[in-house]
């Protein structure tokens, strides 16, 4: 009884019928290839996105004025450069048939990827802690220092007094009536040390609040907000001060003359950058795109560490290279294009 | 063996990995023509010499980032020194990490139709985007709602610092 196998091949006449793949590589491998096709038009896309904003922007934070570090990058390409050796020799044993070689080789690159995304989060921490968001409320950027960067400015210190007003009274609330007396009392005293202290022996937090609702009252004055005529270049600076260029732009290297927002972190001032806005942006769309990328990755890496590696495992561990090659390649643009140039 | 197209040499269910071989665990070793592919021990040695390369080119394009670099290669020689470099550098991954270098014909079938639209989509783009700040029309320039910068570079080129030398 003739069945639909192969076998026809045999019943229908003197046609010998023979399969002929598209390709002569595996149907997954096939597949990884057109994914990554699709993946490399994704990355074009957004990369070509960057070129012409960055080109056709009128002026572009330079990397230390930005918080950008070129060591860092540096690192961060080599680790990567170094988990591709690595992918590539799990591949060898697995199809060697050294499954246990290639579990090692698996979690090698699964580390050098997880030291990647480390340093990528302490270098978005350091851009966050200065006040340097991809967006609004949380960004403190602005492109010009004109009016409105200046009512900005005394806008945040408003706010900030007002908040610190209505949390000392929360505070305040819950006090004893003996201590509530006692901070009655310091409240008519000029601002001081001792005052601090006295505060500080009643309440710790009131005393905080009170000597940052101070610190905000003094730069008021110091900075001259009120006064209509002030250069506020010159206050952005204050706030945010240009970079030196002699340093090496490591973020843990404390600058000499740090700025305000550097001073007291929690004021986060607004403070002057053109062209940083549409930086922050760029800059995040692209390292954030390649970090998910990174972690698709390090989750098929935990899946692979799970089974067997051995060589009819290989094909499944080339595929994965190949994605976790693609990912390296990403980086290799993305560095100079975002850190170099 | 013939690694292109399967003759008839078995049941279509068979598995086959990249050299048309069935792969039953069997052992790769004695089976690859290829230099340095599969199961050689000594294959090793060229993902070792890629990795070399690898870090010497991440290394060039480094040093571009230092200011003493300047004093030597403008801003556009430098770019284009980055770019040279990453390309270099994405081809020694593609060839030799992903093994496209002993893939069969198909890869160039890909490739290089990939390449002519990708190569022709950069030349046509240098007009409209690549030359738009050396030869701004009057009317933009009029249209503008601040006057543009002066200077005749870019103006997005980070300034080589005239600083003491520290």
């Amino acid at each position: 009884m003739a069945t639909a196998t192969h076998a026809d091949e045999h019943h229908a006449g003197h046609i010998k019928l023979q399969y002929q793949p598209g390709l002569p590589i595996p149907l997954g491998k096939t597949i990884v290839w057109l994914f990554l096709s699709t993946e490399i038009m994704f990355f074009a896309g957004l990369i070509g996105t960057y070129v012409v904003l960055r080109f056709g922007a009128p002026t572009w934070p330079m990397t230390h004025e930005v918080h950008l570090s070129e060591p860092i990058g540096a690192f961060n390409t080599f680790v990567l450069i170094c988990s591709s050796v690595s992918i590539v020799l799990a591949l060898e044993a697995a199809r060697a048939n050294k499954a246990r070689v290639a579990k090692f080789f698996t979690l090698i690159t699964f580390l050098l990827g997880s030291v990647f995304l480390g340093v990528k989060a302490y270098e978005y921490n350091a851009k966050f802690s200065h006040g340097l968001y991809p967006w609004s409320p949380h960004s403190q950027i602005y492109e010009k220092a004109n009016l409105e960067y200046g009512s900005a400015v005394r806008q945040r210190l408003k706010t900030l007094t007002a908040q610190y007003g209505d949390q000392t009274k929360d505070l305040f609330n819950n006090l004893s009536d003996e201590q509530k007396a006692q901070i009655g009392e310091l409240e008519k005293k000029p601002w001081s040390e001792e005052t601090q202290a006295a505060y500080a022996a009643i309440s710790p937090q009131i005393a905080e609040l009170k000597s940052r609702s101070q610190t905000c009252t003094d730069l008021s004055a110091e900075l001259k907000l009120e006064d209509p005529t002030v250069d506020l270049v010159q206050l952005s600076n204050k706030i945010y001060p240009p970079p030196d260029q002699n340093t090496s732009g490591l973020p843990w290297e404390k600058e000499e003359h740090p700025g305000l927002n550097e001073q007291y972190p929690w004021l986060k001032l607004p403070f002057v950058v053109p062209g940083g806005n549409m930086w922050a942006s760029t800059y995040f769309l692209l390292t954030g795109f390649h970090a998910l990328h990174v972690i698709v990755g390090l989750i098929v890496f935990v899946i692979l560490m799970t089974m067997d590696l051995n060589a009819t495992r290989a094909g499944f561990l080339e595929n994965t290279g190949l994605y976790w090659h693609f990912v390296d390649l990403v980086w290799i643009f993305l560095f100079p294009l975002l850190y170099l140039f | 063996m013939s690694e292109n197209l399967p003759t008839s040499h078995g049941p279509v269910v068979e598995t086959q990995d990249a050299h048309g071989h069935v792969a039953h665990g069997q052992d790769a070793h004695g089976h690859d023509a290829h230099g340095g592919h599969a199961g050689h021990s000594t294959g090793i040695a060229q993902y070792i010499y890629v990795f070399i390369a690898l870090c010497l080119l991440t290394t060039l394009s480094f040093l571009t980032s230092f200011h003493w670099w300047h004093e030597y290669f403008s801003v556009t020689e430098s770019r284009m020194l980055m770019m040279a470099v990453s390309c270099t550098k994405a081809l020694l991954v593609i060839l030799f990490f992903m093994h496209v270098l002993w893939e069969a014909n198909w890869k160039f079938v890909l490739t290089i139709p990939a390449m002519l639209m990708s190569i022709f989509l950069l030349l046509m783009l240098v007009p409209d985007i690549g030359m738009r700040l050396r030869h701004a029309s009057e009317e933009r320039k009029f249209q503008a709602a601040e006057p543009p910068p002066e200077q005749a570079s870019p103006p997005a080129a980070p300034q080589p610092a005239a600083e003491p030398a520290s």
